[in-house]
């Protein structure tokens, strides 16, 4: 077995997706190192959340191919993307509201055997209920590991926007995927918790998960990641580690006014 | 006075039956599916053309059997999930929220007007009659004491279906089905295969409506489009709402209340002042009255109390109270 | 029902009712993204106060004017009761639409209180019919379909000229929206339910009057074929809505003269579910209605 895996985590080639005359991604294409936490930056309306939705099965491309693992996933449907290991987050958070926070963990692993209905309703065999209780362990430890524990009988939907965020970071730890993408985490979350979520972040890194950061807020972008994309206009304008980037003029123009600068 | 409760009785087992099929489909998956009588009716009609012989002239009806009941019930549950089997993978496909619910609605008119007018299907409006103590005849029982067997019958299905959703309730089956209820994006971002896993869940509760038709063949001896009319309807989807959908004994609860509701009503509504006199005129006044009532009921409920007189219960983690302590290896 | 349905078959006289059925249906959908269930009974309601003040007075345009102020109070009493509170109160469009469901039998059931259940008989002289091309049409035929052009000419015009009207449009588009540039959307949605309510209860008055009888129940069986026309068109959209109107009326028409292997027609009993079939058929494939461009994933 030779060393490490350096291949890509993910890799875009041309995506494309237009509505009506308009192309919200037009030839995007890019690559995300694996064991990384890769930013993917741009003003707004530069398609980055399409061009999310396209890599994980939530729209239908037009055009191009993402390739996950050696497979080409483009077009598949969000399940099978996600049970081959890419799982994303959303804008705003999605937790299970009526669900309480410890079975919001414990259901972010997708379980044939025990979701199926037969095995799921007779499944009396000790081994099930043997593997449910690690279960419930690992996902009371992650929870722990989160400052969550003593929220775990709470309604999900109770809990403050920060705290949901957190839940979700909770979800992705206890699905250890080989890859998440998460969309504006730092979105309408307090600023304080911005370590915490960096410092999750780099957990997700070292449990073996790659990651893809989208952000509008840019000292997180600059905390976290180690490469970084930028979009602008339905493609990739540019792309390196984020100092390279606020002396690079057409990401600047991009941003328009300098956001990045300085 | 003793043969109407055991009556009322045996009624409300089975409406519990058919309430906790529905609460699989409106209180765990979430969507309001209006084609759900559709499902029972069709459990009681297959149940009877598979018991009562074959037709007399007018009557017409399909096949016209005499299997022994309880063969004949699984096979009118299976029907029942075929059916269903066809509505849901057009309806869940692509739709929800009130698409859904009217497309499921067309669903359940299309039965009905078929089961009414093509008349050799189920004999048209006329339905099916003659199922007579259906499995009386294994026991001996004489008339007052079948009617105190299929009291016990149906109250020991009732508590077997009830036990069978607690585990599905507590199941990771049960609780993926919640997942998609309550944010399905969310749910296939982590794996959920959406429209299956609804169909699957879809198919369950139609086959627990088509059961609960069976029983009601029986109860009934017969079936026709009048036992399917909209007070019936009505009363089924307000239990599971007032009771409080997703949670089986608030659902209990609510086939209990509106029952007594139902009941009390034709005992208290003669007793208003007016209305008594307006049903000597007008007949239908009190059922009329009965089923404003229930109307309102809903309503009010919809409006003050939507999840129900018992919400669904939270799995409250126990264990891990003691697991929490010291650090394990 | 059935029987009233068999009186009528299908036909432009239909059409013309479907279409401002339908397109009160529509307005009050736009303007607060609920789907009425209970639109039909605004139409029975129409009939019966036709059929009061018809009784009373001997004229029919006075019955007419009735039917509509008695829709157009009924609508607004919905508006104003039930739908614009669980708006206000956030509910989500199911628990409306359940809840108008509700209030759809509520509403029958009080009528069965006042007036009973049976069919009640309401019939204007037709006059005699004559050829007009392809069909055979009656004076009170014609009145209908003009009345009925008549009414949408004007819905239109006042939708698209007047300042209510362009109100009505802010509402429809973008609720949270129009409130911010001053318009009151409770009292646009109250008067557009009013406004809708009348068109409703005139087409209860010439429906109940076409068939010849009408019922505590007879408007819920029509809601079902406005339902289908309303989505067809897509709801919301109230031009598509009249093209869905006619594009239901003109299919059920058809489908009234298939004939069946054995040489029988299909019974105008099936109309019903002829309309639903449709319906599903129309929410399958293009779900916002047959004028807009279907959607692509679920999750469009």
């Amino acid at each position: 077995m030779s060393g490490p895996d350096t291949s890509p985590a993910l890799e875009v080639r041309g995506l494309t997706k237009h509505f009506g005359g308009v192309y919200a991604v037009d030839g995007c294409s890019f690559q995300a190192p694996r064991g990384q936490v890769t930013g993917l930056i741009g003003p707004n309306g530069a398609g980055k959340s399409t061009a999310i939705d396209l890599i994980s099965g939530f729209k239908l491309p037009d055009g191009g191919t993402v390739l996950f693992k050696g497979r080409a996933i483009e077009g598949l449907a969000p399940h099978h993307i996600s049970r081959m290991g890419l799982i994303r987050t959303f804008q705003s958070p999605r937790e299970w509201p009526g669900l309480t926070v410890l079975e919001n963990v414990v259901m972010a692993r997708w379980d044939a055997g025990r979701e199926s209905f037969l095995r799921g309703v007779v499944g009396l065999a000790r081994a099930q209920r043997d593997r449910s209780s690690a279960e419930l362990a690992k996902a009371r430890e992650i929870l722990d590991e989160f400052g969550l524990l003593a929220l775990r009988d709470e309604r999900a939907g109770n809990l403050s926007g920060g705290q949901k965020r957190l839940v979700e970071f909770a979800r992705i730890r206890m699905a250890q995927p080989e890859l998440v993408i998460l969309d504006e985490p730092m979105g309408g979350v307090n600023p304080v918790l911005g370590e915490r979520m960096a410092l999750a972040i780099e957990a997700f890194i070292a449990t073996g998960t790659s990651v893809i950061v989208v952000e509008h807020n840019l000292p997180f972008i600059e905390r976290v990641t180690q490469h970084v994309i930028v979009m602008a206009l339905g493609t990739v304008i540019a792309e390196g580690p984020f100092e390279s980037l606020r002396s690079n003029q057409d990401v600047v123009d991009a941003y328009l006014g300098g956001a990045v600068a300085g | 006075m003793r043969e109407y409760l055991i009556s009322v009785l045996t009624e409300g087992a089975i409406f519990g039956i058919m309430a906790l099929g529905l609460n699989v489909i409106w209180g765990w998956s979430g969507d309001f599916d209006l084609a759900y009588y559709g499902y029972i009716a069709v459990g009681a009609y297959m149940t009877l053309v598979l018991t009562v012989g074959p037709a007399v002239a007018p009557a017409h009806y399909i096949l016209g059997l005499t299997l022994p009941y309880p063969l004949a019930v699984v096979i009118a549950v299976i029907t029942s999930m075929a059916v269903s089997l066809v509505v849901g993978s057009i309806a869940l496909r692509h739709l929800r929220g009130i698409y859904f619910s009217i497309v499921t609605l067309g669903a359940v008119y299309v039965m009905y007007v078929f089961a009414g007018q093509y008349t050799p299907l189920f004999n048209g409006y006329q339905g099916l009659s003659g199922l007579f103590d259906p499995m009386g005849d294994w026991f001996g029982l004489d008339y007052l004491s079948y009617q105190y067997f299929l009291l016990g019958l149906c109250l020991v299905l009732f508590a077997l279906v009830f036990l069978f959703m607690w585990r599905i309730s507590g199941s990771r089956f049960g609780m993926a089905l919640r997942t998609l209820r309550e944010d399905e994006r969310a749910a296939a971002a982590f794996g959920r295969d959406i429209y299956r896993l609804k169909l699957k869940g879809y198919v369950l509760g139609a086959g627990l409506g088509g059961f609960a038709g069976a029983l009601f063949a029986a109860y009934l001896t017969a079936f026709n489009t009048s036992a399917w009319s909209p007070v019936e309807v009505i009363v089924l989807y307000s239990a599971v709402l007032v009771g409080g959908r997703g949670n089986i004994w608030g659902v209990a609860l609510g086939v209990l209340i509106m029952g007594l509701l139902v009941q009390e009503s034709t005992r208290f509504l003669p007793m208003l002042p007016g209305l008594g006199e307006l049903n000597t005129v007008h007949p239908q006044v009190l059922l009329a009255a009965r089923g404003a009532i229930i109307g309102l009921v809903l309503v009010l409920f919809l409006r003050f109390r939507p999840q129900g007189l018992l919400p669904e219960r939270r799995f409250a983690d126990s264990e891990g109270a003691l697991a929490v302590a010291p650090q394990t290896a | 029902m059935h029987d009233a349905l068999l009186t009528l078959g299908f036909g432009i006289v239909t059409a013309s009712i479907l279409a401002l059925s339908a397109v009160a249906f529509t307005l009050q959908y736009g303007v607060t993204n609920v789907a009425n269930v209970s639109h039909g009974e605004i139409l029975t309601v129409g009939a019966y106060a036709a059929y009061l003040v018809h009784q009373r007075t001997g004229s029919a345009i006075a019955a007419a004017i009735a039917a509509a102020l008695a829709g157009g109070l009924v609508a607004l009493a919905m508006y104003s009761s039930l739908i614009g509170p669980f708006i206000r109160f956030g509910a989500s469009p199911t628990v409306v639409f359940i809840a108008t469901l509700g209030m759809s039998f509520v509403i029958q059931n009080t009528l069965v209180i006042f007036f009973g259940a049976a069919n009640v008989a309401y019939t204007l002289d037709p006059g005699a019919p004559r050829q007009l091309g392809p069909f055979l049409i009656t004076p009170l035929d014609e009145e209908i379909v003009v009345s009925a052009v008549a009414i949408t000419v004007v819905l239109f015009v006042i939708i698209s000229r007047t300042k209510f009207g362009k109100a009505l449009r802010a509402v429809s588009q973008n609720r949270e929206l129009a409130r911010v540039t001053g318009i009151n959307a409770t009292r646009i949605a109250g008067a557009t339910f009013f406004l809708a309510g009348l068109v409703a209860g005139y087409a209860g008055f010439i429906l109940a009057e076409s068939v010849g009888s009408f019922n505590p129940y007879f408007g819920f069986g029509f809601f079902l074929i406005t339902l289908t026309a309303a989505v067809a068109g897509g709801l919301g959209r109230a031009f598509g809505t009249l093209a869905g109107a006619v594009m239901v009326g003109l299919i059920l028409e058809f489908a009234q003269t298939v004939r069946l292997p054995g040489g029988s027609y299909v019974s105008a009993s099936y109309n019903l579910a002829f309309a639903f079939a449709i319906l599903a058929i129309v929410i399958l494939v293009r779900p916002r209605g047959l004028f807009t461009n279907a959607r692509r994933s679920i999750f469009e």
